[in-house]
């Protein structure tokens, strides 16, 4: 086990390697300059000046030494400053990262506590109405895109009904609290402040919906077709054949057996979530690492670009790891193997 | 007061089906009177506020950073909205050239007291200068002229030119030249001094809090989510109207729509006109408008790779064919106006009556007997580069197609050319495209920042050899360095026949931006001087 442990570790170092080269050669493969994204007109037509900010930024290096300088870094834990905000990376993660937390996991908890529960129906009483509905979920999960959801949700239960509060995490007129996690719901409730963590949850309603639907229905579907699978293997039949409650053989037999691949997907899932909030946090005005994403990358930001690709490369391997893990210990016969 | 009772979030019930995981937790009731109370003594500004990299007064150079650092300082001078031709006192009272002919004597206001409790004196604004002048950021790029700035006496500033004849008041207006409390900023890091490009230490805590006479005072800046401010108790116009100022981030124009509909916020900036036409019969929602000084144009390069284009003539059958008003009309929804040239309208010299004296207009006969003036009689093909960006809810690639559509009616084919906008950036400026829309805002509404650009480093860039000695020159320096503004108004109006004749920029659209407001606020003003909006006389309607 600590073998397998050890070598799945080493292959997802280097797979995280992989990743920031690879990115690090698309950005450099674009021809734009992103120290004239950054100057004012004036500034940008003074070739003294835009020498200084190359040099400054290390962008007068070759393209080698600045990968290598890249890798230092990240050996001493230091992902380098954004050309854009002129702050450190790690320093700008540290502040967005929080926000995208806090919404992934929710979203995430949300479309566990509703989709798997509702495909295990759905394959129970196959072709039911809750199957029926079951497929609908998932279908309008699936296919509805994120941004019209977003600006359906806001405009019906925020501009219409009035039932929810609008974009943001908190009300404008109420302080956040004071930072410890970044994590608004934890920090309000180490605070103590029980109206700042219901401002915080409700603000978090909306967003977490429209961002947990595609993986709501992705989790659906998938349950439902491992449980329809599990269902009708024979060890199923034997226990029927032995007169257990039907209870007992869906969540004691089948289901257990039915998760390997519902685990599997859960995990990119989550990643997912963790990574693929920009539109999502465009539209709900969230300060997440979604919009700081897509504001380096537009800039051609190579700092923030590559600490952000750091961050989703070892999300995502971490994420792999756990799954396999979990396998290891849902499948014995993983390890063997 | 109906309409802000209706916001408060404690009245929000959040039913329906998977919402019922959070129900308990909204079910709890705010105290509403605490929130309303806290509502109306609170302006929230919803802006897209995702550009800003400092709120330090000596970095300040993006888009919407003018408007918090407005609120928060004062310049020595000023515009009033509307006005950005005349310069009004602000901190200081008068000015007068000394006899050297290259100071400018300012006599400051008495009495102007931080909000730290101190009195603003020369000392401050001499702190507040050089501090950007010796940091050297970017904004000192625009008082490279400024030798020597001293403080004669507490209520005596002067400021020696190197270069007395580039213009200096226009600029001083700007939110980065402002006085500082010195001692607060120096508490704080902050210093002057020449090698303060290396040592100081205050750009931090300014980006958090401000050490301005302006109105309201910066306690807070939590990136791409909010600005907040609170009332300078000591603002020597008097009591602010609001305790405290936001700026909440909304990158969305639709969810400022429905912010301020629920009056979640009192003003959108970043509607589109569809979205402010919803507005026209709310009772409570007023739209406001401004005319900017920011322009969307066409650069038409004389490339080496397309010899038509190096043909003046077959660039001025461009800008006759174009159909301005159609472009005004259709895309922006007639919230714009046209400047003749690169002076926009509401400068000295520019004005619309000029642009239909001496403008371009559409006149297709024109255009074909331009074309075959430059024996192009079919007529040429050009490409058109553009960046995926819209400006005031224009697409880039809605003008590109309406100008593909208008040139093909004399027979001038445009292929269009979308690109990422920081490469369409790259290569415009290393000359390498044939045309390109882009856009132009200013650091400060002065003429020469303009018309010094079209001679240099615009010129580079469209491929126009502009001589030293050539007359354009001659005659933007003159208009700049003349102070009778009458005069300088016929320089400017030469100048414009020029470059109308020239035919490298091709001024599409200058915007009128409209916000909305609610009704329940009173007495904010729009500027199109650089800050947006001003906010000292801004307070709770009734």
């Amino acid at each position: 086990m600590l073998r397998y442990v050890a070598a799945r570790l080493l292959t997802a170092a280097f797979m995280v390697l992989l990743a920031t080269l690879a990115v690090f050669l698309i950005a450099n493969s674009v021809p734009g300059d992103p120290v004239l994204s950054q100057l004012g007109d004036l500034a940008a037509s003074n070739p003294a000046t835009v020498a200084e900010y190359r040099q400054k930024w290390g962008l007068d290096l070759p393209i080698w030494d600045r990968y290598w300088i890249f890798l230092r870094g990240l050996l001493q834990g230091d992902l380098g400053s954004s050309i854009v905000s002129r702050r450190p990376v790690l320093a700008d993660i540290r502040d967005y990262a929080p926000a995208t937390i806090e919404l992934a996991s929710v979203a995430f908890l949300l479309s566990l506590l509703v989709g798997l529960p509702l495909g295990i129906l759905a394959a129970v009483r196959r072709d039911s109405w809750i199957d029926n509905l079951a497929r609908l979920v998932s279908l309008v999960g699936v296919s509805a895109p994120t941004f019209w959801l977003a600006f359906i949700m806001l405009a019906v239960f925020y501009g219409w009904l009035d039932w929810a509060p609008g974009p943001g995490q908190l009300d404008p007129v109420s302080f956040p609290p004071d930072r410890v996690t970044g994590l608004l719901l934890v920090d309000s409730l180490l605070a103590g402040d029980w109206e700042t963590f219901q401002d915080a949850a409700a603000h978090l309603v909306l967003p977490s919906i429209v961002l947990a639907s595609a993986t709501l229905g992705l989790i659906t579907r998938t349950t439902r077709a491992a449980m329809l699978e599990a269902l009708s293997q024979d060890y199923v039949r034997v226990a029927r054949a032995k007169g257990l409650r039907r209870r007992a053989i869906v969540l004691g037999h089948a289901a257990p057996n039915a998760m390997l691949p519902v685990v599997t997907l859960g995990g990119l899932a989550y990643a997912n979530l963790l990574s693929g909030a920009v539109l999502t946090e465009t539209v709900f005005s969230w300060p997440g690492l979604g919009r700081y994403t897509y504001q380096s990358a537009v800039a051609l930001d190579f700092p923030a670009i590559m600490g952000i690709t750091m961050i989703v490369a070892v999300v995502f391997v971490a994420v792999n790891i756990l799954v396999d893990l979990s396998y290891a210990l849902l499948d014995p016969r993983v390890v063997k193997g | 007061m109906a309409e802000r009772e209706r916001v408060g979030i404690g009245r929000r019930h959040l039913i329906g089906g998977q919402a019922a995981l959070f129900g308990t937790l909204l079910a709890g009731a705010r105290p509403a009177a605490a929130q309303n109370a806290a509502r109306r003594g609170t302006l929230v500004i919803g802006l897209d506020i995702s550009d800003p990299t400092s709120l330090d007064p000596a970095r300040v150079y993006q888009y919407t950073n003018p408007l918090p650092t407005h609120a928060a300082y004062d310049s020595l001078v000023t515009f009033a909205p509307g006005d950005y031709i005349t310069i009004r006192p602000q901190l200081a009272t008068e000015w007068a050239w000394q006899p050297d002919g290259k100071t400018l004597r300012f006599k400051l206001r008495q009495g102007v007291r931080f909000p730290s409790g101190r009195t603003m004196t020369a000392e401050d604004v001499q702190f507040g200068l050089r501090r950007v002048l010796n940091i050297k950021d970017q904004p000192a790029q625009y008082v490279g002229h400024i030798a020597r700035v001293t403080a004669v006496d507490a209520a005596t500033l002067d400021i020696e030119l190197s270069d007395p004849s580039q213009p200096l008041l226009t600029i001083l207006a700007a939110p980065e030249f402002v006085a500082m409390d010195r001692a607060l900023v120096v508490e704080h890091g902050g210093t002057d001094a020449p090698d303060a490009k290396d040592t100081d230490k205050a750009t931090d805590w300014l980006n958090a809090n401000s050490a301005g006479t302006g109105p309201y005072r910066l306690v807070g800046w939590q990136r791409n989510q909010q600005i907040q401010m609170v009332r300078n108790p000591n603002y020597w116009k008097g009591t602010p109207g609001y305790d405290r100022v936001l700026i909440r981030h909304m990158g969305e124009s639709a969810a400022q729509l429905l912010a301020i509909q629920r009056g979640d916020i009192d003003v959108a900036f970043n509607l589109l006109p569809e979205q402010l036409d919803t507005l026209k019969d709310n009772p409570a929602i007023e739209v406001k408008g401004a005319t900017s000084l920011d322009f969307i144009y066409m650069a038409v390069v004389a490339s080496p790779d397309n010899p038509a284009l190096q043909t003046k003539a077959a660039r001025q059958a461009i800008g006759h064919a174009i159909d301005y008003d159609g472009i005004i009309k259709n895309l922006i929804g007639g919230a714009a106006v046209r400047p003749t040239s690169f002076l926009p309208v509401g400068v000295n010299g520019s004005t619309e009556a000029l642009t239909r004296e001496i403008g371009f207009r559409e006149d297709l006969p024109r255009a074909r007997a331009l074309l075959a003036e430059a024996g192009l009689p079919q007529g040429f093909s050009f490409q058109l580069a553009y960046g995926n960006a819209a400006i005031a809810g224009v697409p880039y690639q809605s003008l590109a197609q309406k100008i593909q559509a208008d040139l093909a009616r004399v027979g001038i084919r445009v292929e269009l050319a979308p690109m990422d906008q920081v490469n369409m950036r790259t290569l415009f400026l290393g000359g390498k495209l044939q045309a390109t829309l882009t856009f132009w805002n200013p650091p400060a509404p002065e003429n020469l920042l303009w018309a010094a650009a079209t001679v240099d480093r615009v010129a580079k860039r469209v491929h126009w050899d502009v001589p030293p000695d050539a007359p354009i020159r001659k005659l933007i320096a003159a208009a700049a360095a003349e102070r009778d503004l009458a005069k300088a108004a016929t320089l400017w109006r030469q100048y414009q026949e020029m470059m109308v004749d020239q035919a490298n920029h091709f001024v599409l659209i200058q915007p009128v931006y409209r916000v909305a407001v609610r009704r329940s606020v009173a007495g904010l003003d729009l500027t199109a001087a650089g800050w947006m909006v001003e906010l000292d006389g801004a307070k709770p309607a009734g």
